[in-house]
């Protein structure tokens, strides 16, 4: 019946001259032939199709079966499998390309997530074949192709560990070595181009369309593949499809080390050009820059005469964009770009100069947030070691400068306290003999000493939030007080230290004493309160997330009253020694 | 005055310099096949390089180049080279790529034994390097090809060497030739202390030390080059700047200093000292708006002057501070919008006149985000696409100016100019295309039934029609 229809519409058509059918020819073409594919005809229908006679009639109407047929193919019903193949192959002989196109990129549009895998591998040698007999006016269909090929691969679950990538059962692996062997033969044409002019001019469409196409796969997918060592795991298509994605960006004439250099060398831009935007992405960079310097990726065509300093001063623009991110994926791969990035360098040799780049403040900045705020508990203790490994690159007076700047911005008690760690450190090096410096001992590092012996709200400052600096401090002071003897001074400690009893010890003491007789009177009357099997509910209640956390019980609340004060009795231990040092100063022995 | 080169690489040169090379005992391949330490023929051949002398980098020349002419501080590069380590195994080479490596010189981007080595190169030469580690990639070494501790040998070839293009049209080129310190550089509208020398055709015309805000150089008679590679520059930093007509004293030229239409100028130019300006994320609202209404005077009377490029910066300067900005309240955000309307009809006007026709339909747009019926923006718009060649767009805006305001003459006579102009390029196109025309015709008229057609009888629902975004924006 259906093939009946097919059959007559084709012969009617065959009369019509200059092939101007109308619709209602094209809609039974469709239907009849739709049907007859779903029906199990295409051998009939193919007989048809091939027919000398009706080929005008199958050049403007024929793509139409494109639908119908990708979804019999997709099935893999043996049966007709063999016709609807030659099907699809004659159609993709006779019919304009440019409609092939537009249905073939239909079907890829309209596959549903479960059927992207299956799609493209069946689809992209047609659509390559395609793209081929459009000549001259390929390149911006192939970018269209491109970006919708793209769009749904990026759909695809990112495989996380090595089983995943081997199993793809989602695909992505599949899909990516595929696109690899699809953009082949337009990288190619390129490559000759460049090898008969020994150039290419920055705006030919077609390497414009590829050079989109590799920016585009590092976003996405590549920016979220996190790849395996090599040494376990030799033949990963990730790994493959990063390396080409690399090499074809160096055959369409882009220089790697020009790309990474891209946003610290770019020349003054006519204001309101955006294009260079959005040919070269910072993210697509940023990926670019990772793969090469954690994953070595492509490091052999990579050339090996870049100072480390500047490429730590371009990495540090893709590390900011990295760490900004929210996902852990970016903020972990910011983290691996700064590392690498900082090995390279020598210990103490980044002058401080580099701290007038707004990023060598601004990583760090980023890596505390990631420290202190991070759910993720390797990240943080990543953060926390690449971030000493940032303050071990600097030379002293930038240390120096870097210190000061993070004690006035960091704001969180640990990182201060971790800093101030870290000026003892320095002082306890400068102090050796012949590693003096005028950063860390005398008239400079009085001025720093202020910024960390301090009480941010006098007496009143919380003690307990503010332990680990307060701690910290006072161990430096201590320090300082018993390896600088009063005679030699090199810090310049005893000149300043009746400032510093002042400003710092007399409040600290106060405070101290002030937070233990209220620590002490919470418990007594805590401890009144149980005895006297006073159960009355508290005044408040506190909820995490819409939950209600559970009060506390009386004994939880006498356990977190005793141990804030052994905190103060601890705090005051130091001081008291401190307290000590500078009487037996005073006595006059 | 030094003149600056511009190579081409050819293919059989460099071939044969390492062919005659070969003959002599310092090729790379004689110095690693003799039973000599390398190190010990540098010692004995080669020449200390080093500021320092302290002989981290050796040279031994092995073909000499022109006599003279060696690159200045930040020339962009162009060299060939091969890298061994010690034990005589190649661990990069510019040959492997088939291209050679480029680069600025004198600038840190490179490993030092480099920076030193081709700043003491002459156009051509070819020479060896011993780099000891210290001026190489010293105790890290550079994964995963160079060990820590390495000792390196260079052979280089120094193909070329051409000052540095500060703008995209390479009508600012500069060459250092004192480096300055550090990092920092001034911004728009910071104040820098400058000495200045101008030759014309090689006569020097003028000397002297000035003071002047960047993007307002026009009020103390510093020509906009200088006044735009300022943003390039470090304090102590003293380079030469060749300039380009456009950057220079243009069309006009300056009687003043008897300087003729259209000449290129040649600068010297030394940065004293400078006080950066606030950055835009330094202020607040309040002060943005404030100096935005200072900085529209300004362009203005820059406009007034006729100086496009430089009302172009203070118009631009707005833009850039209150793009991102919606204020609190109502009243601030007319204030920002009414700022922003001005900043960009201005500008699209100052680019009608510099000739730059996309930049003016650009800001015409953005005016129209804000007032989708603004009279000026539409018939600015209008002319910038008639000088486009882009007639019916043009007749479009111009029938919009009507609608607005049905008393503007000037878009009456506009309209007929375009309906002129499409007739005449309509004739001249039939001739071309007579039946290519009449083909594309049909087979839209084809393309858009069937899509009708599929459409309505519902077999693909709406959003899967035929119609797709257009490239640019789908990829970006």
């Amino acid at each position: 019946m259906a093939q009946e229809q097919l059959s007559d519409v084709v012969q009617r058509c065959q009369a019509i001259k200059d092939e101007i059918f109308s619709p209602e020819d094209y809609d039974l073409f469709l239907n009849a032939g739709r049907t007859c594919i779903e029906q199990g005809d295409s051998a009939q229908v193919l007989s048809i199709l091939v027919d000398e006679k009706n080929k005008n009639v199958v050049r403007c109407m024929g793509w139409n079966l494109l639908g119908p047929l990708v979804q019999i193919l997709l099935k893999k019903e043996d049966r007709n499998l063999p016709h609807c193949h030659a099907i699809l192959s004659y159609l993709l002989e006779v019919c304009n390309p440019k409609e092939l196109l537009v249905g073939l990129l239909e079907q890829v549009e309209d596959a549903d997530s479960g059927s992207i895998a299956e799609t493209l591998t069946l689809l992209l040698k047609p659509l390559q074949t395609v793209l081929l007999r459009l000549g001259m006016k390929k390149p911006s269909s192939l970018g269209m192709a491109l970006s919708t090929l793209l769009s749904q691969v990026a759909r695809l679950p990112v495989p996380i560990s090595k089983e995943q990538e081997e199993d793809d059962v989602f695909g992505l692996c599949r899909c990516c070595t595929a696109l690899l062997e699809f953009v082949k033969p337009f990288v190619e044409e390129i490559k000759e181009i460049i090898k008969d002019n020994n150039r290419i001019s920055k705006d030919n469409e077609l390497r414009v369309e590829l050079l989109k196409f590799c920016m585009k796969s590092l976003s996405e997918p590549l920016l979220e593949v996190q790849l395996k060592d090599p040494d376990t795991f030799e033949k990963s298509p990730l790994r493959g499809f990063a390396t080409e994605i690399l090499i074809i960006l160096s055959n369409i004439g882009e220089s790697l080390p020009d790309l990474l250099s891209r946003n610290i060398l770019k020349k003054r831009e006519v204001p309101g050009f955006l294009e260079e935007e959005v040919r070269y992405p910072k993210e697509s960079l940023a990926c670019m820059s990772h793969l090469l310097f954690v994953d070595h990726i492509t490091m052999d065509i990579f050339p090996a005469v870049l100072s480390p300093v500047f490429v730590l001063q371009c990495n540090m623009e893709y590390i900011e964009l990295l760490l900004s991110r929210t996902e852990e994926s970016h903020r972990q791969k910011g983290l691996e770009l700064y590392e690498k990035s900082l090995i390279r360098v020598e210990d103490n040799s980044l002058l401080v100069d580099l701290l007038e780049l707004k990023t060598f403040f601004s990583v760090p900045q980023n890596v505390v947030k990631v420290m202190t705020l991070c759910p993720d508990q390797n990240l943080r203790t990543k953060g926390l070691k690449v971030f000493q490994l940032s303050i071990d690159k600097f030379n002293t007076e930038a240390k120096y400068k870097f210190f000061r700047g993070m004690l006035k911005t960091s704001h969180h008690a640990g990182v201060e306290g971790y800093i101030i760690k870290n000026i003892k450190n320095q002082i306890e090096f400068s102090l050796k003999p012949g590693n003096g410096n005028e950063w860390f001992l005398g008239k400079h590092l009085l001025p720093l000493l202020q910024l960390v012996l301090c009480l941010p709200q006098g007496p009143e400052t919380d003690l307990l939030q503010n332990l680990d600096r307060i701690m910290e401090s006072l161990n430096l002071l201590r320090y300082m007080l018993i390896r600088d003897k009063e005679w030699e001074n090199e810090t310049g400690i005893w000149t300043e230290l009746y400032k510093i009893e002042d400003n710092y010890l007399k409040p600290l003491r106060t405070g101290l004493n002030m937070s233990k007789a209220h620590y002490e009177a919470e418990l007594k009357s805590t401890k009144e309160n149980r005895s006297s099997k006073d159960s009355k509910a508290p005044d408040y209640t506190v909820s995490v997330g819409n939950e209600k956390l559970p009060n506390m019980t009386p004994e939880m609340q006498i356990q977190v009253l005793q141990s804030a004060l052994f905190t103060f009795d601890l705090i005051e231990s130091v001081l008291a020694r401190i307290e000590e040092i500078i009487e037996a100063k005073d006595r006059p022995s | 005055m030094v003149k600056h080169m511009r190579g081409t690489i050819n293919k059989r040169e460099i071939l044969g310099t390492l062919v005659c090379a070969s003959d002599e005992m310092s090729s790379l391949e004689d110095i690693f096949s003799t039973n000599q330490c390398p190190t010990a023929v540098f010692t004995s051949k080669g020449t200390d390089v080093t500021p320092n002398s302290d002989r981290g980098v050796c040279k031994i020349v092995k073909q000499h180049g022109v006599e003279g002419e060696m690159p200045m501080i930040g020339d962009k590069v162009c060299v060939h080279y091969t890298g061994k380590l010690l034990n005589g195994k190649t661990f990069d080479s510019s040959f492997d790529r088939k291209e050679p490596f480029v680069f600025n010189v004198g600038k840190g981007q490179v490993i030092k034994a480099w920076d030193i080595g081709i700043c003491s190169m002459q156009k051509g030469e070819v020479c060896l390097l011993l780099c000891k580690p210290e001026y190489a990639y010293g105790s890290s070494g550079s994964p995963p090809k160079v060990p820590p501790n390495a000792t390196l040998v260079f052979e280089i070839e120094l193909l070329s060497f051409r000052g540095e293009e500060l703008t995209e049209d390479g009508g600012i080129i500069r060459r250092i030739k004192v480096k300055g310190e550090g990092y920092n550089n001034p911004n728009e509208g910071a104040t820098v202390n400058v000495h200045l020398k101008g030759w014309c055709g090689g006569r020097l015309f003028e000397s002297r030390d000035i003071t002047f805000v960047v993007g307002e150089s026009e009020d103390e008679g510093v020509p906009l080059g200088v006044d735009r590679a300022m943003e390039k520059m470090q304090k102590g930093e003293c380079c030469l700047l060749y300039l380009k007509p456009k950057y220079g004293y243009g069309k006009e030229g300056k009687t003043e200093y008897d300087i003729e239409s259209n000449a290129e100028l040649l600068y010297e130019v030394t940065l004293k000292d400078f006080e950066k300006a606030k950055e835009s994320w330094e202020m607040d609202l309040k002060e943005k708006l404030e100096r935005a209404v200072l900085v529209k005077q300004k362009g203005t009377q820059y406009f007034k002057a006729g100086r496009y490029n430089h009302a172009v910066i203070q118009y631009q300067r707005i833009v850039t501070w209150l793009e991102m900005e919606c204020g609190a309240g109502k009243e601030q955000l007319q204030a920002i919008q009414a700022l922003l309307l001005v900043a960009h009809l201005n500008l699209a006007l100052c680019y009608l006149r510099l000739r730059e026709y996309s930049q003016t339909v650009e800001n015409c747009d953005k005016v129209m985000e804000l007032d989708p019926e603004n009279e000026k923006a539409l018939y600015r718009r209008g002319e910038a696409r008639l000088l486009r060649n882009e007639f019916s767009l043009a007749l479009g805006d111009f029938r919009q100016v009507l609608q607005v305001n049905s008393f503007n003459r000037a878009a009456r006579s506009q309209i007929v100019v375009c309906q002129r102009k499409i007739r005449e390029h309509h004739e001249r196109d039939k001739k071309i295309y007579a039946n290519m025309f009449q083909r594309f015709a049909e087979h839209d008229a084809k393309v858009v039934k069937l899509k009708r057609k599929k459409e309505d009888s519902g077999l693909s629902d709406q959003n899967k029609g035929l119609k797709r975004p257009r490239l640019s924006q789908d990829c970006s």
